[in-house]
């Protein structure tokens, strides 16, 4: 994505003009409107990732607390669940986490160990595609999830917008783990990341967010605990 | 007690007009050896088309005119569902065939406000079904009734009984009271209204035969008791009715549809449920009728939100054959999510909401299909945990103890060693050349009890896509190993 309207618009209405864009952007109410240069502010709370590089590129800070973020990865064990332990961590007492098709078994007791509350976890293993979207839709809908987890291989784009409304109506972050290869497909999808791994860090690439696309990607260190606490993981690092 | 009665006298010609606009020429006769005419609708009536007519001239006529024979056991479907539409009025209702319900609203009248606002909501809701009907109330059932087979007017409560006296002897004959004979009997006697007959002794009309006429009217009256079956709704839905004439038009359809849906609207709140889903049948002549799968985001209760979707599957959808008639299916019935409104915290409506999110769950998936994970306190990682369905079954069990953490420390789930999120239902046999080794072994060598015994050297390791994995060296055999995680 290229932004040439930045300058454009700056050429024409200098910004010490007292009627150019700044003015009377000025005079809007905040949140309402972004400019394509600068990183959205979220209409809704956005919560922490508990990862600091990664809360300084998305817009508000944080996952947006209503949107549907899309994760494109290759496989399975990228480090995806990682990224998302602090967030699930979170969950209050009377809320689920649901986890729609996933294609491993969620470990209980590395989740535990992270801090996970087990019995918040939701588990929804459907039999057909279709009712594995439609049970990811109505646990977006329901707004009874502090998250929704969703695995699907094909979706088309009318799938993907009642996610994003559902998940906009409730205020629920549906984290969408598609294939790497559907990173091409056009998207309703406010945030879109591709991750890969990097041996303990994962990269992450932000394909779409409301903002310029970032220079580099970000590099996060997600196991921490295998680096700081070795020998209390019962392993030692072989040198 | 005070009955509304609902009196249906032109149903035998409703039960087909009520999918139909008001423009149908369409008219009833009375079998279909018989070709006498019946009834027919107004706009029949217009072109002068009258009842006990001849079919013939009645065509000759209006050429467009639609005959049905007169259908009993449509108009005994339509009057179930009447009743069952008038359940969201009062619990305690009676159906009186073959043209009338009667609705005991004596112990609602403090939640509508009175009985003239009942009667009018009754009149409003009863047009969107698609019927016209007389309503009268009375302090007995029978009283109602005949009120509304004479006038369709309600008495006041303080001369209901000298208003039942001024009604015609014909209302005698209503449900089954009295026979002909006797009504031919008592206008011979030269009698004509109902306060004639209550003036003569009942002794002597007895010895003449005319006892069912003084049984009817001191019933009616309130002297005798009037007992009456309640009427039961119905578990699940299932209302029908035939299209005029048989049509693919989206619209013509969805006009007669929205009488059904009317008439489910009003199932659902005489039972307090809500639906998330029903089926639209669209039956056909000829053919296996088209089901239309109605799937709602969130229960309700709210029919307008189902008609709305039948709208737009029936804009879209491709009919292989006209429609003659619909179908209106719903069963599985939730509870209605009844609002208690609290003004700082809003934490039960979300419990009343995972709640209803995991019936709905289990009910389209399958109970075996959403389940919750436990951490059990085994060292082999294929033991150490438990998909249990929701809730669980064994409360009292020792997996329950263990949740609770009554059990000593080290009969916990060994949390303190480094786990990979993600596990594989079935280890992997993979070529070790592929990873690199990040750690030194850890060691797993039990289940001897169990018949299950396992001996692994379990390693953190990095594959060639840079993932972390969880691999293990079989010590059994030396030369196997497998991926059995990824650190996800």
């Amino acid at each position: 994505m290229a932004f040439p309207a930045r300058h454009a618009l700056d050429e024409a209405w200098p910004a010490s003009s007292a009627s150019g864009p700044g003015a009377i952007l000025a005079t809007l109410p905040t949140g309402s409107v972004w400019q394509a240069n600068r990183i959205a502010h979220s209409q809704s709370e956005a919560r922490p990732s508990g990862f600091a590089a990664l809360d300084r590129e998305l817009p508000g800070g944080g996952w947006p607390s209503g949107a549907l973020i899309e994760l494109l990865l290759e496989r399975p064990g990228a480090g995806e669940l990682s990224l998302l332990l602090p967030l699930l961590g979170r969950t209050p007492a009377e809320r689920w986490i649901a986890w729609v098709a996933p294609p491993l078994l969620p470990y209980p007791p590395a989740l535990l160990r992270a801090g996970v509350p087990l019995s918040r976890l939701l588990l929804i293993q459907p039999r057909r595609s279709e009712d594995a979207l439609w049970a990811a839709r109505q646990a977006a809908a329901s707004g009874s999830c502090s998250a929704v987890l969703a695995w699907m291989q094909k979706l088309d784009n009318a799938a993907l917008r009642r996610l994003q409304l559902a998940a906009e109506d409730s205020a629920t972050p549906v984290f969408l783990f598609r294939p790497r290869s559907a990173g091409g497909q056009a998207s309703p999808s406010p945030l879109r990341l591709a991750l890969s791994p990097a041996g303990e860090q994962l990269r992450i690439d932000i394909l779409k967010r409301r903002g310029p696309p970032p220079a580099r990607p970000v590099m996060l260190t997600i196991h921490r605990d295998l680096q700081r606490d070795p020998i209390r993981t019962g392993l030692r690092l072989a040198s | 007690m005070l009955w509304l009665a609902i009196l249906l006298p032109a149903l035998p010609l409703q039960v087909f007009t009520r999918g139909a606009r008001a423009d149908t020429a369409i008219a009833v006769t009375a079998s279909r050896a018989q070709t006498c005419i019946l009834a027919a609708s107004p706009f029949a009536t217009a072109a002068g088309v009258r009842p006990g007519q001849r079919s013939a001239s009645a065509l000759a006529l209006l050429p467009e005119l639609q005959l049905h024979a007169r259908a009993p056991e449509r108009e005994a479907r339509a009057l179930h569902e009447i009743a069952s539409w008038a359940g969201r009025f009062t619990p305690r209702l009676s159906l009186s065939p073959p043209d009338a319900v009667l609705l005991e609203i004596g112990s609602c009248l403090r939640l509508f406000g009175n009985a003239p606002l009942i009667e009018a909501e009754v009149q409003a809701g009863l047009r969107e079904l698609g019927f016209e009907a007389h309503t009268a109330c009375a302090p007995t059932a029978l009283a109602a009734r005949w009120f509304a087979r004479a006038n369709g007017r309600s008495p006041t409560a303080a001369d209901w009984l000298d208003a039942l006296e001024h009604l015609p002897l014909d209302v005698l004959g209503d449900e089954d009271g009295c026979d002909a004979t006797t009504l031919a009997l008592l206008a011979g006697l030269g009698l004509r209204t109902l306060a004639e007959l209550h003036r003569l002794p009942a002794a002597g009309l007895a010895r003449r035969g005319a006892q069912a006429a003084v049984h009817c009217l001191a019933r009616a009256r309130g002297e005798t008791p009037d007992p009456r079956p309640w009427f039961e709704v119905d578990e699940s839905f299932d209302c029908g009715l035939a299209l005029p004439a048989p049509t693919h038009h989206a619209e013509a359809l969805l006009f007669a549809a929205r009488r059904l849906f009317a008439s489910l609207g009003g199932w659902l709140r005489a039972r307090h449920a809500a639906i998330d889903h029903c089926r639209l049948l669209l039956e056909h002549e000829y053919q296996p009728a088209t089901a239309l799968e109605l799937v709602l985001g969130s229960p309700s209760q709210d029919e307008s939100r189902l008609l709305l979707i039948a709208r737009e599957r029936l804009g879209t959808l491709q009919l292989a054959a006209d429609v003659s008639g619909l179908r209106l299916l719903a069963e599985h019935t939730l509870a209605a999510a009844t609002s208690s409104t609290d003004l700082f915290d809003d934490s039960g409506r979300v419990r009343e909401q995972a709640d209803l999110l995991l019936d709905r769950l289990r009910a389209r998936l399958g109970r075996d299909r959403v389940s919750q994970l436990r951490a059990l306190p085994d060292h082999r990682p294929e033991a150490a945990w438990a998909g249990l369905p929701h809730p669980p079954a064994g409360r009292t069990g020792a997996r329950a103890v263990v949740a609770k953490g009554t059990l000593p420390a080290w009969h916990l789930p060994a949390t303190d060693r480094l786990r990979p999120l993600w596990l594989l239902p079935t280890p992997r046999s993979v070529d070790p050349d592929a990873f690199v080794l990040l750690s030194e072994a850890e060691r797993i060598e039990c289940g001897w009890w169990d018949e299950q015994p396992v001996c692994r050297d379990y390693y953190l390791a990095r594959d060639t896509r840079q993932a972390l994995c969880w691999i293990y060296q079989c010590l059994d055999k030396p030369q196997a190993w497998y991926l059995h995680g990824y650190f996800g």
